[in-house]
């Protein structure tokens, strides 16, 4: 239930940062900040000519399926996409925070969905697998 | 809480309904499982930030300033090799040569403020045209920037070669270090920048701007000059020492 709605949230998020960048300009920070424009221009925003952000609608569409699926197939899928997900937001922030010298928001508020969804993931998997025979 | 009871009772059925031996089995089959979806979401990670770090260095060098020639130019249109407005009445063109120390001091200390009072306002645009006095390594340097304003980063470029010069004629204008500046600047497709940088019309642009600043007279680098409704054609200003000194000169030729 919740996985469901951080993914549906985080779609939506990854959604409007690649429509805002594809238009030619870049997420609008909220509050009048500079940083989304910051990120958005720099040559980590792309990864082989494609927006990261369009890796994110995919991840986060995968980890939706995941959730609304039954079985372990899903479960273990929910998992596995969850951590890498989180993996790839923490890269990110780092590039933020240490190479581009600029927060965005946006992809600040996807790395804090990706990172409930690796908790919830892991709750959901471990909890499963670990309960004793 | 109903729903979490809901689904412990789900659980119990389904355990009490299988056999001891087929759910060691299964756990057994889910941690095999679960260690692969592991191993492969690390996999996954892994290659996304190898991919992302090998289009990123072109060189082994950290290019300074990123983030900082970023916020500067953050917001202001870029067309070709002029920054600002293109409906600005006024246009203030800086004759450069990438290599140029003294350019670098401009860019750095002077270009800014009038970048902030003048141009982020929309009253006049900068142009950059280029004016290669300091040895033949600045025609590609030129051409590279011109080649990154075909992709509306001309200035992202030039800013951030002068941000991160090397000594004068040294050698270190390669291809690895302009590729740097280029990705540096937000270059996005760097096979068209590539084949832009090294084409005949870019380099006889160059070429094209470095003879007009010879018959303007002009004596080295930078030299700014100025056009607009107050002006007769390009008006030289020479190589003014201060922000202020470019400021009236917009002002004066509005």
């Amino acid at each position: 239930m919740i996985a469901t709605f951080v993914a549906t949230f985080g779609i939506g998020i990854a959604t409007y940062i690649a429509i805002a960048d594809s238009g030619g300009g870049s997420p609008v920070c909220l509050a009048g900040g500079s940083g989304c424009q910051t990120v958005a221009n720099s040559s980590y925003s792309h990864l082989l000519g494609v927006d990261v952000a369009v890796f994110g609608i995919a991840g986060y569409v995968l980890l939706l399926a995941a959730a609304l699926l039954r079985g372990d197939a899903a479960r273990m899928a929910g998992f596995g996409l969850a951590l890498a997900g989180f993996g790839f937001s923490v890269y990110l922030t780092y590039l933020e925070l240490f190479k581009i010298e600029a927060i965005c928001q946006w992809c600040v508020a996807s790395a804090v969905l990706m990172t409930i969804l690796f908790g919830v993931n892991a709750i959901r998997m471990v909890g499963y697998v670990g309960r004793p025979a | 809480m109903s729903g979490r009871s809901t689904r412990d009772s789900r659980r119990e059925e389904r355990l009490q309904a299988e056999s001891e031996g087929d759910r060691e089995e299964r756990r057994k089959r889910l941690l095999q499982i679960g260690s692969a979806a592991v191993f492969l979401a690390i996999v996954a990670v892994a290659v996304l930030i190898v991919v992302s770090q090998s289009q990123t260095s072109g060189g082994d060098t950290e290019l300074e300033d990123t983030g900082l020639v970023s916020r500067q130019l953050n917001g202001i249109p870029q067309n070709g090799m002029v920054l600002g407005d293109p409906r600005a009445k006024v246009t203030l063109i800086e004759f450069g040569d990438l290599q140029c120390p003294v350019c670098k001091g401009f860019s750095e200390e002077i270009v800014p403020d009038v970048i902030d009072s003048k141009v982020r306002s929309g009253e006049a645009k900068i142009e950059f045209r280029n004016y290669t006095i300091i040895s033949q390594e600045s025609i590609p340097a030129g051409a590279a920037a011109i080649a990154a304003g075909e992709q509306g980063r001309g200035w992202s470029f030039v800013e951030l070669f002068y941000r991160n010069q090397g000594p004068e004629a040294s050698g270190y204008v390669t291809d690895a270090f302009l590729t740097e500046i280029a990705r540096g600047a937000g270059v996005r497709d760097i096979a068209r920048w590539n084949s832009d940088r090294k084409s005949d019309k870019v380099l006889q642009e160059v070429r094209d701007t470095t003879a007009e600043a010879q018959q303007l007279g002009l004596t080295g680098t930078p030299s700014f000059a100025v056009q607009g409704a107050g002006t007769s054609g390009l008006e030289t200003l020479g190589t003014p020492g201060s922000a202020e000194a470019l400021e009236e000169a917009i002002e004066g030729a509005g």
